[in-house]
């Protein structure tokens, strides 16, 4: 089991207090300078306890790194536009799959290496290729020559790692280093 | 602005639609799953963005246009958290892929 470490839990902190702000609709009063004071303060308290229970799982390392304001609007970038796009262009593709009359599907699992290191990287790729409709990653899998995405593609364009890889992945990969690295 | 609401909520269900469709038609379970992304993108989102320009341009309440944007924002981190538990759990239990697979890298290492 790991130790919650005191920057992980300040950072898991802020981002309870931020989300709490957001639900409980706090958010116009606090710029209008009216916002209850109970309100915050019991949102304070409650983010204490969250933070104290799940900081271990929810950070592992370099508990600030995305504190920093170029970082956070590239990730703003990349999730409004780039993924977006992204998004929206696989979503037609397999909605016209899925009407057409023939069902042209060509489903296969393949295998596509990729350079990123970090944990929080990993999981934002392998999530971000979930979330396109058409390919669901499967499995993470480390071997010496580096990560390697089991991806459920259901219209296998290439049988070749390298070019799968970059049909799937697109410009998605370098954003993500871009933020995590 | 109220036809841009309306065009946003018919195209989500449109994509909604076609999720199910194809949920009904694919030919294995892996790939009714990737229909289901649709509903649970495009179909939600385009819901949600309406929601938070009803409510902010209509209903003058800020806090209820944040609120709906945080829930297309947990939308959008759970769902394929679901997807990878799913896939997996599919494959290792041994739901069979359909005979117009190619290809299955990953059967192939497992056996190693």
């Amino acid at each position: 089991m790991r130790k919650t470490t005191l920057p992980a839990f300040i950072s898991t902190l802020v981002v309870c207090y931020i989300f709490w702000l957001l639900i409980t609709g706090q958010i116009p009063a606090v710029f209008k300078g009216g916002a209850a004071p109970q309100i915050l303060i019991a949102g304070v308290l409650v983010s204490i306890l969250a933070a104290a229970f799940t900081a271990r799982f929810f950070i592992h390392s370099r508990a600030f790194h995305l504190f920093n304001p170029v970082r956070l609007i590239t990730l703003l970038f990349y999730c409004v536009i780039i993924f977006m796009k992204e998004l929206i262009k696989a979503n037609i593709d397999v909605a016209k799959r899925a009407l057409s009359p023939k069902l042209p599907v060509k489903p296969g699992i393949v295998k596509v290496p990729t350079e990123l290191k970090s944990d929080y990287g990993l999981s934002m790729l392998s999530n971000s290729i979930t979330l396109t409709p058409g390919t669901i990653t499967m499995d993470v899998a480390d071997e010496e020559g580096g990560t390697n995405l089991y991806i459920h593609w259901i219209d296998v364009g290439s049988e070749d790692p390298k070019e799968a890889g970059d049909q799937i992945k697109g410009t998605m990969e370098n954003w993500i280093r871009r933020i995590f690295e | 602005m109220i036809y841009v609401i309306y065009a946003l909520i018919i195209v989500s269900l449109f994509f909604a639609a076609a999720g199910v469709v194809g949920m009904l038609r694919m030919p294995d379970a892996y790939c009714r799953m990737q229909s289901s992304t649709n509903v649970g993108t495009l179909g939600t989102l385009g819901v949600m963005i309406a929601a938070v320009l009803y409510s902010a341009i209509y209903l003058h309440d800020g806090g209820m246009a944040v609120k709906c944007a945080v829930i297309g924002i947990f939308l959008i981190l759970t769902n394929p958290i679901a997807g990878h538990a799913l896939a997996k759990g599919a494959y290792h239990h041994g739901v069979r892929l359909s005979k117009k697979t190619i290809m299955d890298k990953y059967g192939e290492d497992m056996e190693k």
